[in-house]
């Protein structure tokens, strides 16, 4: 009943923003100096610095954004050794990102780049922010390129790196200390999850994920809404969206709350056109409406342990290889593949609650 | 060719009787996180079993009464990890085997000391996403190389320099820039003598990434991927090992690649031509049960056909007529080997979850059998490469000794056969890496055979009634080659036993001067302008 409420909500959200008309980039409130600030030359990006864009104002490491680089942040993340992300998106003056559908990137323009930046706060030895690296997905003629900024120590500029490296962090999460050989990736292991049919794909800046809240500085508004406002996205949405919720409100169902993690931690791979497409799973939230798409009652293709004869068994999470897959560290057996070194102790449990709640094969 | 039939038909009515089965799991006690191999590391010939943590290495000695004698062997905290596959070859050739471990972001090799109770690691700095790891001597100069699938870039190469020293490469051997390197598996398919490699290939979004690959050894060091023209090419077939043998015993290997994706497996045989064909359908492989990463060939029953071992667990024993019927087993095994020393090959299972180890040893049958264990000398100290031919009222067996079946894991080094009810076996053949051959009559069966490269030599070779010999043997000045002039020789070599090579020789054949050699036993191999090579040992002796 809840769900439906908030679905209704959301469909008259989204009723409300496609009649509101859309704002020009252009218009004084949003962008004062009438053109963008911004600089993304696309003849000789990626540039040797990350300050050479000019994305962010004042002290970069603030992560100001820029009057019109516009943050959004979907609505659960992937899951990255607990890193801490911001998320903006910058278009070339006039240009417009289009819908395809809920479950599809936006279509975004030539010039279009997206920024994310990693960070850890209540860093050891002395409870600092340290901001590590920023990922840029900058779209040429030719397609999705990607370009990776690693911060030095004195967090006042980002260098271009094409190499992978770790950095070794330790931090308070909730109070408890952890750690992590944080991994900068090189540019083969972006394409590893960022590629759809071996071509370079953002993954994130869906519809379903963009579909709630955020806390702009004005204050908050609807994601989707907002990118039409700042002109970055063609009003005209369809008026009910099928969206993913954030995979930590308790409010929502546990069914619910799993298919958003798995779509936003694994459906990059386990979807048609994905790095693993050849397995049974399909994570996304599209199609895991369907729980056989989980795993559900569906044997293996891989041999991990007698016990294990489900990829999820019904209440059973120590015969279920999901369950396994997501409680290692252990780079052959763990999912994600690449991207964490360290459990994610909230997924997994949240993954525990599905299955026990999942009585037989239905 | 009669005979082969007929032997072909008296072994199938033998092996109607034979079983595969295995003991209930039998605990092993090892404290590893990966427990990969089951293979002889201190040169006894006994497979061992060997398990790796980040800062040790874990080795459990089989003893002569089948019992196992724990060692912890501490290493530094190594950089790279066998998270998905190791290999055991002794590289360095000192008489203990290394190891390389493949992680999912290196490669490290780690070197064991001259009394095999230390290992050193040697950590590439190169990104390697890992998939299976091979030793082999891929330049066929008697020295034994590293071999890396890459997941998401061309394959990588370490080549011995000779010195024991591995020199890291990138190219040449499956180069597709995405990747999509599983399962790698050297073999010497077109029967030429050299290492040809298989890739068995995986990518989803229907890339060209996950084409298999059949990489042709040119025989000069550079490789030619013939898939298409071999027909092994299969589209978009998934696939993260393949099992190789000559499953119709017909003097060349045939292949089985494994499916990963809920397809079919696929079977092929060799038509001793460069070319396969598919034999898949009515072959027991075509449906998808055992879809897996795993698939290995043995031997399983001894009745003279080698079995398929797919996904740990499935069993399809091979009747003899290129068809496979699945067997249940009620065991796993993750790692194969005589872990018994019985004769049978027994699986070692580890439950990646939990360290849970067990041993499934072979129940055995009364079949009989010979395991063939070798000692390189001019050609790399395992034996690697090597192809080992057992003749008999079969006709003919063979395999290929191999370091990296499958995808993960490292089997025995030894080269077991079983001969069924056969109860002789006329001769027992290893032609080396190095050309050399070396041939036993008539060997004692039920039981191992040791053949050290050069020590049971063909003679050297008859042309026209006319027997080609060294003399004097030993020597002091000089080895003269009597009849050499028979031969188009293109060089005559020198090797020590420890596999350097000390003298080449161009012209004069008739007469080697070896005046300036140290006292001591040497191989001196002869190779004819059309690629045939003979070899003899002879002494080096001081007045």
């Amino acid at each position: 009943m809840k769900n439906i409420l908030y679905l209704l909500g959301i469909i008259l959200l989204v009723q409300i923003v496609v009649t509101i008309p859309s704002c020009q980039k252009d218009d004084p409130d949003i962008s004062p100096i009438g053109q963008s600030e911004v600089t993304v030359d696309l003849s000789t990006v990626p540039y040797p610095v990350l300050s050479d864009y000019k994305f962010f104002r004042g002290e970069m490491k603030y992560q100001i954004p820029s009057s019109d680089v516009i943050a959004y942040a979907p609505a659960t993340p992937l899951f990255t050794d607990y890193a801490l992300k911001k998320r903006f998106i910058w278009m070339p003056d006039g240009e417009k990102a289009s819908y395809v559908a809920d479950n599809k990137v936006l279509e975004m323009p030539v010039g279009t780049v997206l920024i994310k930046t990693f960070y850890y706060k209540n860093v050891l030895p002395n409870g600092a922010t340290k901001i590590i690296e920023t990922r840029l997905l900058i779209r040429k003629a030719s397609g999705w390129i990607f370009a990776n900024y690693k911060w030095n120590d004195e967090q006042t500029e980002a260098y271009l790196t094409t190499s992978a490296s770790t950095v070794p962090i330790s931090w308070l999460q909730d109070g408890e200390q952890k750690s992590t050989n944080y991994r900068i990736p090189s540019e083969t292991e972006c394409l590893i999850c960022h590629k759809h049919q071996g071509q370079p794909v953002p993954i994130g800046i869906k519809p379903q994920n963009l579909n709630n809240l955020f806390k702009y500085t004005e204050g908050s508004r609807n994601q989707l809404s907002k990118l039409i406002q700042a002109g970055y996205l063609e009003p005209g949405l369809p008026a009910n969206i099928t969206s993913t919720i954030n995979y930590k409100d308790q409010s929502k169902s546990v069914d619910l709350r799993l298919r958003s993690y798995l779509d936003a931690n694994c459906a990059h791979c386990h979807a048609e056109g994905g790095h693993c497409d050849y397995r049974p799973m399909r994570l996304a939230f599209s199609e895991t409406v369907d729980p056989v798409n989980i795993g559900l009652c569906v044997e293996p293709d891989e041999f991990v342990g007698a016990a294990y004869t489900s990829i999820i068994t019904p209440s059973q999470p120590d015969r279920s290889v999901m369950h396994l897959r997501l409680s290692t560290n252990q780079p052959n057996l763990r999912m994600p593949l690449i991207g964490r070194t360290i459990v994610h102790e909230e997924g997994l449990e949240l993954l525990e609650e599905w299955i026990y709640s999942k009585k037989d094969c239905h | 060719m009669k005979k082969g039939l007929f032997a072909a038909s008296l072994l199938c009515s033998s092996v109607a009787m034979a079983q595969i089965s295995f003991s209930s799991a039998s605990n092993v006690a090892i404290s590893a996180t990966y427990v990969r191999a089951t293979v002889d590391m201190n040169g006894d010939y006994l497979d061992d079993i060997v398990g790796v943590n980040g800062s040790s290495i874990v080795i459990l000695y089989q003893q002569t009464n089948g019992t196992f004698t724990p060692s912890t062997i501490a290493t530094n905290a190594v950089t790279y990890t066998p998270d998905w596959s190791l290999a055991i070859g002794d590289f360095d050739k000192n008489g203990f085997n290394d190891i390389v471990y493949g992680s999912g972001s290196g490669v490290s090799f780690m070197k064991a000391n001259a009394t095999g109770t230390a290992f050193t690691e040697i950590a590439y700095p190169q990104y390697v996403f890992s998939q299976r790891s091979n030793f082999v001597d891929l330049n066929n100069d008697g020295h034994l190389d590293g071999f890396m699938c890459h997941d998401v870039q061309p394959n990588v190469y370490y080549l011995n320099d000779g010195t024991g020293n591995l020199v890291y490469h990138q190219g040449g051997i499956g180069d597709h820039a995405e990747g999509g390197n599983y399962g790698s598996i050297w073999v010497d398919y077109d029967n030429d003598g050299d290492q040809d490699c298989f890739i068995a290939k995986c990518r989803g979004g229907q890339s060209t990434a996950s084409i298999d690959e059949l990489h042709r050894n040119n025989g000069d060091g550079t490789f030619t991927n013939v898939a298409v023209a071999a027909n092994m090419d299969h589209g978009f077939h998934q696939s993260w090992s393949s099992a190789w043998n000559d499953y119709d015993n017909d003097g060349d290997m045939d292949a089985m690649i494994g499916s990963s994706d809920g397809t079919q497996h696929i079977l092929k045989r060799n038509n001793n031509d460069g070319t396969f064909t598919d034999i898949t359908t009515g072959s027991g492989f075509d449906n998808a049960t055992g879809s897996s990463i795993e698939h290995v060939s043995f031997d399983f029953d001894n009745d003279g056909f080698t079995d398929v071992l797919s996904g740990g667990s499935i069993m399809r024993r091979n009747n003899g007529d290129m068809t496979f019927s699945q067997v249940t087993i009620n065991a796993a095994g993750s790692s194969i080997a005589d872990l018994n020393n019985d004769g049978f090959l027994d699986l070692f299972s580890v439950d990646f979850w939990g360290g849970n180890s067990n041993i499934y040893y072979n129940s055995g049958n009364n079949n009989n059998w010979i395991k063939i264990q070798l000692k390189g000398i001019a050609s790399n100290f395992n034996g690697i490469g090597a192809r080992v031919e057992i003749y008999g009222a079969w006709g003919k067996q063979i395999r290929d000794v191999r370091s990296g079946d499958g995808f993960a894991n490292m089997n025995t080094l030894n080269a077991h056969f079983g001969i069924g009810t056969a109860t002789a076996i006329d001769s027992v053949r290893v032609i080396w890496p190095s050309g050399h051959v070396d041939v036993v009559e008539d060997p004692t069966i039920n039981g191992p055979l040791t053949i050290v490269e050069g020590a049971d030599p063909l003679s050297l070779v008859e042309v026209e009634g006319k027997k080609i010999s060294l003399f004097p043997n030993p020597a002091t000045e000089y080895i003269a080659i009597e009849n050499i002039d028979l031969l188009d020789v293109s060089e005559v070599v020198v090797f020590t036993l420890k596999g350097e090579k000390v003298m080449t020789q161009i012209t004069d054949y008739a007469k080697v001067d070896i005046s300036t050699l140290a006292e001591g036993a040497y191989i001196i191999v002869i190779q004819t302008k059309s690629g045939e090579k003979y070899s003899e040992a002879f002494v080096k002796k001081n007045n």
